[in-house]
């Protein structure tokens, strides 16, 4: 009931302005008043909801460059493992494979007794038989590696994601700035260190190495 | 020619990028390898002795590679240990900084294990000659 009584009390209010001796002037500075103050509340408001837009933005990328970390690292190791594991089993096929040869090389310049000769074929053809079930090993390591790669697809979803929510924020708070400040023109002041990281985007800087070659040029320019 | 046997300290702060320095040294035959994460712990092991080359990162916690190869240029024991500075760090003034720390040869990443053995032999002759 008094939900319902709160209009009522307003619309009186509000039919009895015309009547006060302030007269339409009045009103229209009052009205002016108050679209200033929505104005100014409805910007408020974006202002708010800009902030929080960007709090809430920046733990999300934090977990979004953490799994771009973990994949890669993932990945690095699973390529790492299978190279450890193919490893020793390419070696074993040469390490046999040169022992035959040696041997049958020998008994070509020599041909030894009968027993010797036998057991000579016995082990050739149990390393011939040996052969495909390595080779199906090593084969499976590569295609892990080849497996391994599918970090790339995820990691690049995720980053550029991450792109499109680093704009959001750079054009919210650009839009915080020009609200509250009188700023014409952006600048930017590239931060002088010695701990950059990798150059990410090299290309028209002179202050930068891109290839190992101008590295040793400016060593050589040093005296090294 | 280089003794193989050399002891090698790794330091880099990825676990990955040790790995593959370590199997990029034992691809070119050097076996005896060990790994710190960051410069302090880097130093803390060439102190206790017997290693004879440094491979080592820039951008690490706790004690950054230029630091360490300052602190190894000051350190009386270790003043001559040759160090290969391997790193992502690329604008000029890394290069020229870590020449004047007395670095003795830099290898930008990424990068092959055809470079790392040029720049690796490259030391090794000087420190013969």
């Amino acid at each position: 009931m008094s939900a319902e009584s709160m209009p009522e009390a307003e619309n009186t209010s509000a039919e009895a302005m015309p009547a006060e001796s302030a007269g339409a002037v009045d009103l229209i500075h009052r009205i002016a008043s108050l679209t200033r103050m929505l104005r100014e509340n409805m910007r408020e408001l974006g202002l708010d909801q800009a902030i929080k837009n960007a709090a809430e933005a920046i733990p999300d990328a934090r977990d979004r460059l953490r799994y771009v970390a973990q994949m890669t690292e993932k990945a690095a190791n699973r390529v790492l493992n299978a190279t450890d594991a193919a490893g020793p089993i390419q070696d074993g096929l040469t390490r046999t494979a040169r022992g035959l040869d040696e041997r049958w090389g020998a008994w070509f310049a020599q041909p030894v007794e009968m027993d010797a000769a036998r057991q000579l074929v016995k082990d050739t053809r149990s390393f011939l038989a040996d052969v495909p079930a390595q080779a199906q090993a090593t084969q499976s390591h590569l295609m892990e590696i080849v497996m391994a790669q599918d970090f790339q697809d995820l990691t690049g979803q995720v980053i550029m994601r991450m792109m499109d929510v680093v704009g959001a924020i750079e054009r919210e708070l650009l839009q915080v700035l020009l609200d509250n400040a009188d700023i014409s023109s952006e600048r930017r002041e590239e931060v002088n260190s010695l701990l950059n990281g990798p150059q990410v985007n090299p290309e028209g800087k002179t202050d930068v190495v891109t290839s190992q070659d101008q590295v040793d040029d400016l060593l050589a320019s040093l005296g090294f | 020619m280089v003794d193989k046997s050399l002891k090698i300290l790794v330091v880099d702060d990825f676990p990955t990028m040790r790995r593959i320095v370590r199997n990029l040294l034992k691809e070119l035959g050097f076996e005896n390898v060990d790994e710190a994460e960051d410069g302090a712990q880097g130093l803390e092991k060439l102190r206790t002795g017997g290693f004879q080359f440094v491979v080592s990162d820039w951008n690490m916690p706790n004690l950054d590679g230029l630091e360490m190869l300052k602190q190894i240029r000051l350190d009386p024991a270790l003043k001559s240990l040759p160090v290969l500075m391997v790193t992502a760090e690329a604008k000029k003034e890394n290069i020229v900084a870590a020449a004047q720390a007395g670095a003795n040869g830099y290898v930008v990443k990424p990068f092959t294990s055809a470079t790392l053995e040029e720049k690796l032999n490259k030391i090794f002759e000087k420190m013969a000659g």
